[in-house]
């Protein structure tokens, strides 16, 4: 498998504490090992805390290309949140980008504290589908939380993602780097996370969602 | 005000129109119903914002939009009709009979001995009584021995948070209790009684009400400010003022005695006392002040049936002996409380004028505190 | 396995700009590597920690940047390669060394990397830091990918060697923290043994002489610089528009360059190596091109300079115009991004670009207005700062006398936000708030009537606050110093510090302890538990009252990550929904609407607020708090 263009633009995108630093970094390393060109671009620092975390991947097969997405070019965008994924396609999105979505809302102080309101997220999830050529959704913080810590949510997205075939990552891939990178008591676990991602993950097509 | 605008009747509008006034009573009516009102050094701090239209802070605070004729309604079955020194049954000279009680007390030390009685008898099971803290520090404290009642004894010139005891607890959930109180506590209580909002404090089993005559009180922490001042630091034991003409603080420290004006402290009295149309604690089941010209004795004033029963019963079981009040202390004490009121009713005048105050009263009954004179009592 | 140390030439990795640099500096022979952690810049010495013990280096993380880089100075000074790294703050504090090393100059090769954080991101203030090579007359080189932040940093030990002068490397966020591929190459075997010798002094003074003997060094950078390959020119060879770029300005240049297809127009001018300017290499193309656009980060520093060239040889050169920061075609504050490089350039040529179209815009951008909420920043769930400000917020109410809080850097800092309540009312630099309080603490027989209040994390007391501490003493300032330990240096990456018992590498330190420091200088001290709500308030109040002096109360609790790495939680929490008040008089959502934690939900559905397993960690806080008693904590 290729990617579909030249450079392939991916943001992962969620709130600062879900792991998206990793996520970013596992799925850069899985690319690299097959011979890409990849150049991440990451905010984090004081956004970890509570804040919008962005990572943007740009993926090539010649050039480094800067570690900022321009305006618009989202090709996929991996979103840990509802609402971060709205966020992120105000500037970059366009009518091709496909979309990888945990349904799973984390709501930011100001809507805890009444201060403002997070909507129903049947209507976010409507308005993101409306906004792009393809979704992809599952709860994989609800995975997560049934194996016991919320922090596997990155994992089983990681495996979702490798189930919709839309970058080049395999299971073999995945196993081999998180090896590498993380400590190997994790390693059965992280399998787990990924293995119940690629089980779950489920296509929005007009038979599967009716937007509200 | 505009008809149909949504008036606030909750913290927003305490804050607005009392706390940022300083026209807080420091009563306690409104702390530990909520953790956004607390008191430090006897003042009333707002922690942080709340944004219900109503709350019982709000509904529970005498300085706040008190309809005083529906409020002695709500205790007495009538309204606001006897001006001069409220709704009275019996008014009388008493003194505590047992010395435990009179040799603590400046007066008569009926207070210490109707709480004591009452809760012997088994007509209430606890008190809430305001003793003074370390540094003079006037709490509520729920008191159920005679050991605590001597301990909140004597005079003080300081008002505290009495009725936030009442709030806190804790309680068991059946105590019938009673409370003494200033009048604005007093005025609480009533308020408190008869608001209508939903009662998540023991209200409902206040069942003795005794309340203080009162024509000031200070404000406790730049008093002490002063006091430590003028003292150098040192611990304030006892404070006693003299009656008149002398009218002087005696303050009591490290065994010497310290004596001054009382026109020097004048600047630390409350500024809610001001708009204070009360001093006889008129919602009280019973009244208790001095006599003036008579040390060891304590003027006494039975308003309801409860107030009534309980001073006869201590009476005939000798816990009390009454005498009657002199025509001239009455005529003095009509004097002084109806003074009181007319003070209060034109510094409200300042405030925005009396339809706009913090008290509706009909206008008749407003004109005839400020020209007639007192009569005599039938 | 780490990627950073491994001994495999010609591999390619995915390295994090930080990552390539520690590498570059493994692959020169570093021995020596200090730095006092700062965002950008914290990987760099973080990555080579990890790798100290088997590169056989010495890693620390020192108490503050002038510290790190006399550390590493020494190193330099005898023989050996030193390595020191900061974030653009870090290099105000060091600069009073640096502006004295760069008259002394030094032995073996000294690289001081400094990582600017363009637009503030993650530091208090916005700086562009290269100006410290043009006013200490120093070699700066700027890394525009990863592979140049390894070949440069690599290359500049030898520079230092040859010059005898330390080289200034300038990163910014965007290569600092972004990652890309990067080939390696050899790692040395071995290195010279260090020898301070006593002939070679290293002395400032005298100042003239030796700012001469500066500029003789400096200026044999010139010739090396001309022939750099880290400054080349891609675009035709008489471009409508030149652009000069360097650093990340020169990915987001080519990228808009060819995003707008202008390859035949434009021509991109990038330098790597910024200071001294490689005049000749600059001139010769800037008389290629009528139009001149400089796109850079944070300051006009480029610009001005070739601007300052120019004019020294414009007779040559003839009539030019130039664009940037200063004529207001880029902008002079914030950070670059590509729409800003695509922006400038598409404006000057007069080319239209549309990335995508404009009703999807249209609509993505109302999507987003309509139900996309703000998410602020705030304290993670089971910080004891949220519990800390909380405090202080209810002691200094009921204190009644306007008291308010200076404070400084850190996680802390937050309190300056709705998650502290608004409670920190100044921020600066690194110990300011203490210093503040110095000041402050005088005023008091001019009349302030307001009890002052500083605060001050662990590591930043070691860093900075100490002296200040020791000046409010000998002075005679009164304030009280609320000392926040939580046992790490958190914001920046929960490094080490002098009071946590762990040195970079991991390896066993001395408990230098907080409160004996203070008592030691003379301080009144006592230690609360920030998660004991009433006694924090008690305690606070207690010593507004005391007049005397500068009292200091540590507040000591773990960070809230830190302690989720080695136990377990303290308690399970659950909101009992039968006793939950909720939005009704004596309540109304307390723990939600005040407190704020992120731990907490408000159920608008059953009007009761409920934990959110997912965030809650379990510190039990709002179980202290909750005026229904409707929170139960149990012990795990």
């Amino acid at each position: 498998m290729f990617i579909s263009k030249d450079p392939f633009n991916v943001i992962i995108g969620g709130v600062g504490g879900q792991g998206n630093v990793l996520a970013s970094q596992i799925l850069g390393e899985m690319l690299v090992t097959q011979g890409y060109v990849v150049t991440i671009g990451e905010t984090y620092g004081a956004s970890q805390r509570g804040g919008a975390v962005m990572s943007h991947l740009r993926i090539s097969a010649r050039d480094p290309f800067s570690p900022l997405i321009p305006e618009g070019q989202c090709d996929l965008l991996i979103a840990l949140e509802p609402v971060e994924g709205l966020r992120i396609l105000d500037p970059y999105g366009n009518p091709r980008v496909m979309i990888l979505l945990n349904t799973r809302p984390i709501y930011p102080i100001d809507v805890i504290s009444g201060d403002s309101v997070y909507q129903e997220v049947s209507k976010v999830i409507g308005k993101i589908k409306e906004l792009s050529r393809r979704v992809w959704t599952l709860n994989a913080t609800e995975i997560a939380l049934e194996m016991g810590d919320p922090i596997f949510s990155n994992m089983v997205m990681l495996g979702a993602l490798c189930a919709i075939e839309v970058l080049p990552v395999s299971r073999k891939g995945f196993e081999s780097v998180i090896r590498d990178l993380l400590p190997s008591r994790t390693q059965e676990e992280n399998m787990k996370a990924f293995d119940r991602g690629r089980e779950v993950v489920q296509e929005l097509t007009p038979q599967t969602f009716l937007p509200p | 005000m505009e008809t149909g605008e949504k008036v606030n009747r909750g913290l927003k509008a305490l804050e607005e129109r009392v706390l940022k006034q300083d026209l807080c009573a420091g009563c306690g009516a409104c702390l530990s119903l909520c953790p956004y009102l607390r008191s430090w050094k006897g003042r009333v701090v707002k922690l942080d914002d709340c944004n219900l239209e109503e709350g019982r802070c709000f509904g529970y605070c005498p300085r706040t939009d008190v309809d005083l004729n529906k409020v002695y309604e709500g205790i007495f079955g009538k309204g606001y009709e006897e001006i001069e020194v409220g709704p009275v049954r019996k008014i009388m000279m008493a003194r505590a009979k047992e010395p435990l009680w009179t040799k603590k007390a400046q007066t008569g030390g009926v207070v210490s001995a109707l709480i004591d009685f009452a809760l012997q008898e088994g007509v209430i099971q606890a008190g809430i009584l305001t003793p003074r803290d370390q540094d003079l520090l006037p709490q509520g404290r729920i008191v159920t021995s005679r050991k605590k009642i001597l301990g909140s004894a004597g005079s003080t010139y300081v008002s505290g948070p009495t009725l936030e005891a009442l709030n806190k607890g804790p309680w068991k959930g059946r105590e019938r209790i009673g409370i003494v109180g200033l009048p604005c506590q007093v005025l609480a209580l009533a308020r408190m009684k008869t608001s209508g909002l939903e009662k998540r404090t023991p209200i409902d089993r206040v069942d003795l009400v005794i309340g203080l005559f009162c024509t000031w009180a200070l404000d406790y922490k730049p008093f002490m400010a002063f006091l430590h001042e003028r003292l150098d630091g040192r611990p304030v034991k006892k404070l006693h003022i003299t009656p008149p003409p002398e009218r002087i603080l005696e303050v009591t420290s490290r065994g010497e005695l310290h004596r001054i004006p009382v026109d020097d402290i004048r600047p630390f009295i409350r500024s809610s006392c001001r708009v204070c149309l009360d001093m006889t604690a008129e919602l009280s089941d019973i009244s208790v002040g001095t006599v003036e010209g008579r040390e060891g004795w304590n003027t006494v004033i039975a308003r309801t049936a409860m107030g009534q029963d309980l001073l006869r019963r201590a009476k005939d079981r000798g816990v009390i002996e009454t005498r009657p009040l002199p025509k001239n202390n009455l005529n003095h004490l009509m004097e002084a409380s109806l003074l009181k009121k007319r003070r209060a009713l034109n510094a409200l005048k300042e405030k925005g004028g009396i339809e706009k105050a913090y008290f509706t009263l009909p206008a008749n009954l407003i004109k005839r505190i400020l020209s007639e004179p007192r009569e005599a009592m039938p | 396995m780490s990627s950073i140390s491994q001994n495999a030439p010609g591999k390619t990795v995915l390295l994090m700009g930080n990552e390539a640099i520690a590498r570059g500096a493994l692959e020169a022979g570093v021995k020596v590597c200090a730095a006092y952690p700062g965002n950008p810049s914290s990987e760099i010495i973080g990555t080579l920690a990890k790798v100290a013990d088997e590169s056989g280096l010495h890693v620390e993380w020192s108490v503050n940047e002038k510290v790190a880089l006399e550390v590493a100075a020494a190193a330099s000074f005898a023989g050996l390669r030193g390595l020191c790294a900061m974030k653009q703050n870090g290099l105000n504090v060091a600069s009073d060394f640096l502006l004295n090393l760069n008259l002394t100059g030094c032995g073996g090769g000294l690289v001081v990397v400094v990582a600017d954080d363009p637009g503030g991101v993650s530091s208090s203030n916005e700086e562009d830091s290269r100006i410290f090579s043009k006013l200490g007359d120093l070699p700066l080189l700027e890394p525009a990918d990863f592979q140049e932040a390894k070949e440069m940093t690599k290359s500049a030990f030898d520079l230092s060697e040859q010059l005898g002068l330390p080289v200034l490397i300038r990163s910014v966020t965007r290569v600092s923290h972004a990652r890309g591929n990067v080939r390696l190459d050899e790692l040395p075997q071995s290195g010279p043994k260090p020898g301070f010798e006593s002939s070679r002094r290293f002395l400032a003074f005298p100042a003239a002489p030796n700012h001469r003997l500066l500029h003789e060094r400096f200026d044999r950078a010139k010739p090396i610089f001309e022939e750099s390959p880290f400054n080349f020119y891609r675009g035709p060879e008489k471009p409508e528009l030149m652009v000069v770029t360097s650093g990340s300005g020169w990915m987001y240049s080519w990228e808009a360059v060819m995003n707008l297809r202008v390859q035949d127009r434009v021509g991109i001018l990038k330098l790597g190596t910024t200071w001294p300017l490689p005049e000749r290499f600059v001139l010769k193309h800037l008389k290629q091109a009528d139009r001149i656009l400089f796109i850079e980060e944070v300051d006009p520093f480029l610009e001005n300079n070739i601007k300052e060239s120019y004019a020294q040889n414009c007779l040559d050169l003839g009539l030019k115009a130039f664009f940037g920061k200063v004529s207001g075609d880029v902008p002079n504050v914030g950070e670059l991004s590509p729409e800003i490089a695509t922006r400038a350039i598409r404006t000057l040529l007069n080319v239209p670009y549309e990335s995508r179209p404009a009703d999807y815009a249209l609509r993505a951008h109302e999507a987003a207005s309509e139900l996309v909420p703000a998410r602020a920043l705030g304290f993670c769930p089971g910080c004891p700062h949220r519990a800390t400000y909380w405090a202080v917020k209810a002691a200094l109410a009921l204190d009644g006398r306007e008291g308010f809080v200076l404070g400084d850097i850190g996680c802390y800092a937050l309190g300056m936000g709705p998650s502290g309540f608004g409670q920190m009312k100044t921020m600066h630099a690194m110990g300011s708030g203490t210093g503040l309080a110095c000041g402050f603490g005088q005023l008091g027989r001019f009349g302030l009537g307001q009890p002052v209040v500083a605060v001050c994390g662990d590591s930043t007391f070691y860093h900075a606050a100490m002296p200040a501490l020791a000046n409010a003493r000998y002075n005679g300032a009164n304030f009280l110093l609320l000392l926040l330990d939580n046992s790490s240096t958190a914001m920046t990456g929960f490094q080490p510090h002098p009071g946590t018992g762990l040195t970079a590498t991991g390896g066993d330190a001395p408990v230098i302890d907080l409160k004996a420091i203070c008592e030691v200088l003379g301080a009144h001290v006592e230690v609360v538990d920030p998660f004991d709500v009433a006694a924090t308030i008690e305690t606070l109040l207690r010593l507004l009252q005391d007049e005397e002096g500068v009292r200091v109360l540590i507040l000591k609790r773990e960070c809230a990550l830190v302690s989720a790495k080695h136990q377990k939680r303290l308690y399970r929490v659950e909101v009992d929904q039968e006793r939950c008040l909720g939005e009704t008089c004596g309540c109304n959502r307390l723990c939600t609407r005040i407190f704020k934690c992120p731990g907490l939900m408000w159920d608008k559905g059953t009007g009761k607020a409920r934990i959110d397993e997912a965030i809650c960690t379990g510190c039990g806080v709002c179980a202290e708090i909750c005026p229904g008693s409707a929170i139960r904590k149990e012990k795990t």
